[in-house]
């Protein structure tokens, strides 16, 4: 028994020393040379980046994409602690707009390149009849799945379209707080929650569940996806080049493929 | 009468071991590993053979595999190695732990008398750890026998005591015995202490009886 | 700092009170019937039981979605023969805390009887004392201090539990909202004030839960100091 406990124990400090070996990246190198170009990028980019990575990189054959996939707020504190990025891709301007206002980006390189819509849905065989976000009935159903307002971008969206609908305070005892968009999903996908509201992007990737109505984009602020280069980033230029692909026809097919606008 | 006979296959050897006892004492002797506590343990019913039998008087307490009584419906008293007291307990508890109704008369007599013979009278309100190593082995000894055991068995009851006491304490094993008059099985590895203690003396060699003393002459098997 | 809302501190105590007694009365049962017997499969079963220490809680939290969802094999049949839903109610965060906090309770209650002296157990059988009456009087009291140091692991543990409730009881301010949830939702929205008054309160919790296991502990090793155990 001491021996499995051993065991377990080496396993575990096995696995942090993994986990800690892979924070490192090199920035070094000059135009020319092979560069890898750090990206920051809101994790709900996460598919339709890797998608697009193979295109940009046959463009661009001296340009290596790594992506660092999390949410906006925690991208936001690791650019603040100065870890090595180059390229900021936020799911919100609010996130942006913080960084902006610590010149910990180059403002001029700021671009809104995609947008993003709310989507009600419900599990793929839910009987729930509701058409438009004005129909949910608060007595038909027991959950009703959002994203955390305080703290999840899609939440405070979600919350500005109840409270235009007046359905925030009715559904108060309804609501289920998810920590991020995929949990959100995710509770809708196995049929704990009966309805809930994410970015149409998220409800296209999953096969799980059906989307019942779209908000109106005038019921919440924009859901904009702004992007820039980080002001520390030695590879400014090919950091540039990556945000003009971005918003290139090529890369806007690619984004409408996963259903950003 | 106490009658034995045990076929077991042990990780270094086969036991094959037959013995009998009356109101005597019987003492095993053999090195260490030779399957002496194993016996006890049989006899006891904590360990069970894979062929024999095991009875006291009439009462069957092994006829085979599934016919064992379990060691609770048996009428042995056991004193282990070490003594095995119970630490969260004192002596007193310790000695009346086998007596179901506390309010028993005539065991509480009993056992009175037994801890006035003892001399542990004094020791009732502490706990084993704050008692000597001769105390413990009368206190253990008192708890064996206040059950009234038709049989006792005593595992390397004195090996864990210094020369002094070790005398002391058979003379008064030898008393109890006196006293009591029911089979006593001693299992013991050393030689003096066996000629002392035992009316008959079986010398165990890796699970076979290799020599029987009665009354210090050697008996052909 | 606004009036402060106390329901994550009483569902703490109560999502991890609940667990804690359940879990260890499971631990117990289960170490006691396992130490001293040797089966086919037992090594996996005990593997098994330690498994929620090395996964990740997201994963555990799915595999508890996926048994306890409303649609899920455990889930469904309680909601239909009992009506009891687990997904996004208390109940679902103290199975959560069950789930990551018993193989604490397990280890330990493992150690402490197998630790146990087995003769003092057989002197109690010889001297006739039924099967219950040495557990009770004998096992218990001797492995007691090990399986109070279960006890107190799966408390602290239950009470810090974060990833698998989450998936499972979900975030519902005044429902499911434990103390690490409501640490975690401040420190995400920025609420550092907030955040602060938790943090205190937990560590204050667990640190005293602890601190407390530890005194208790030496006091008790100090009595049986002499005796071979």
């Amino acid at each position: 028994m001491k021996r499995g406990w051993l065991y377990v124990v080496s396993l575990w400090v096995l696995l942090m020393a993994a986990g800690c070996s892979n924070g490192e990246q090199s920035t070094s190198g000059t135009s020319g040379e092979p560069v890898e170009l750090m990206v920051s990028a809101a994790a709900s980019l996460t598919d339709a980046l890797e998608e697009m990575k193979a295109s940009f990189e046959d463009e661009h054959p001296e340009i290596t994409l790594t992506f660092n996939f999390a949410s906006s707020g925690k991208l936001v504190q690791q650019i603040e602690q100065g870890a090595p990025s180059d390229v900021f891709l936020s799911a919100s301007p609010k996130d942006m707009d913080k960084l902006q206002e610590e010149k910990l980006i180059d403002e001029a390189t700021r671009v809104d390149f995609t947008a993003n819509e709310l989507v009600l849905i419900a599990e793929k065989d839910s009987s729930l009849m509701v058409d438009l976000f004005e129909d949910i009935d608060p007595a038909a159903i027991d959950h009703f799945a959002i994203g955390e307002p305080e703290s999840v971008p899609v939440g405070r969206y979600t919350k500005e379209v109840l409270e235009h609908l007046n359905l925030w305070e009715p559904l108060q005892s309804k609501i289920v707080l998810g920590s991020d968009v995929r949990q959100v999903l995710t509770h809708v996908e196995m049929g704990n929650a009966d309805l809930g509201v994410v970015y149409s992007s998220d409800a296209k990737i999953s096969d799980q569940v059906k989307v019942l109505a779209s908000a109106n984009p005038e019921w919440h602020g924009p859901i904009v996806y702004p992007g820039a280069v980080v002001a520390d980033s030695k590879h400014s230029e090919e950091a540039k080049a990556f945000l003009t692909f971005l918003t290139s026809e090529k890369g806007k097919e690619i984004l409408n493929q996963f259903g950003f606008q | 009468m106490l009658e034995v006979h045990i076929k077991k296959e042990l990780a270094h050897f086969a036991m094959d071991v037959h013995l009998q006892a009356t109101d005597e004492i019987l003492v095993l002797v053999g090195p260490s590993g030779s399957g002496k506590t194993t016996i006890l343990n049989v006899i006891a019913g904590l360990d069970n053979p894979d062929e024999g039998s095991v009875r006291l008087n009439d009462q069957h307490y092994f006829q085979g595999k599934g016919k064992s009584l379990p060691p609770q419906k048996r009428d042995v008293g056991y004193l282990f190695q070490d003594y095995a007291l119970f630490p969260h307990m004192t002596v007193q508890k310790n000695i009346y732990y086998g007596i179901k109704d506390k309010k028993d008369k005539a065991a509480i007599v009993r056992i009175e008398q037994l801890v006035d013979v003892l001399g542990i009278g004094h020791l009732t309100a502490k706990y084993p750890h704050q008692i000597s190593g001769g105390e413990k082995q009368r206190v253990a000894l008192a708890r064996a026998l206040a059950t009234e055991p038709a049989v006792l068995l005593l595992d390397e009851p004195l090996s864990a005591l210094d020369r002094e006491t070790r005398l002391e304490c058979q003379d008064e094993l030898l008393r109890i015995h006196q006293m009591w008059k029911i089979p006593f099985i001693i299992v013991t590895h050393d030689m003096d202490e066996a000629e002392k203690l035992g009316d008959t003396l079986l010398f165990l060699k890796k699970g076979i009886v290799d020599k029987v003393m009665q009354n210090k002459v050697p008996v052909h098997l | 700092m606004q009036t402060t809302d106390y329901t994550p501190l009483i569902l703490s105590l109560k999502v991890a009170g609940i667990s804690t007694v359940i879990v260890f009365i499971a631990g117990a049962f289960f170490a006691h019937l396992f130490a001293r017997k040797q089966f086919f499969g037992k090594s996996i079963l005990e593997s098994l039981f330690l498994l929620p220490l090395v996964l990740p809680p997201t994963v555990v939290g799915f595999g508890l979605l996926i048994l306890f969802g409303k649609k899920g094999w455990i889930g469904s049949w309680l909601l239909e023969w009992f009506d009891v839903q687990v997904v996004f109610t208390w109940i679902g965060a103290v199975i959560a805390s069950i789930v990551v906090s018993f193989p604490l309770m397990y280890q330990s209650a493992s150690a402490a009887f197998q630790n146990l002296d087995a003769r003092l157990e057989n002197a109690a059988r010889t001297m006739g004392a039924s099967e219950w009456k040495v557990f009770r009087t004998i096992t218990f009291p001797l492995a007691w201090p090990g399986l109070l140091a279960g006890l107190v692991l799966s408390f602290a543990r239950g009470l810090g539990e974060f990833g698998a409730t989450l998936m499972l009881a979900g975030y519902i301010p005044g429902k499911t909202d434990t103390i690490p949830m409501a640490i975690y939702f401040a420190v995400e929205s920025g609420n550092m004030e907030k955040a602060t008054f938790w943090v205190v309160m937990i560590v204050a919790l667990g640190f005293s839960t602890i601190l407390w296991l530890n005194w208790w502990s030496r006091r008790s090793v100090q009595r049986y100091r002499n005796e071979q155990l």
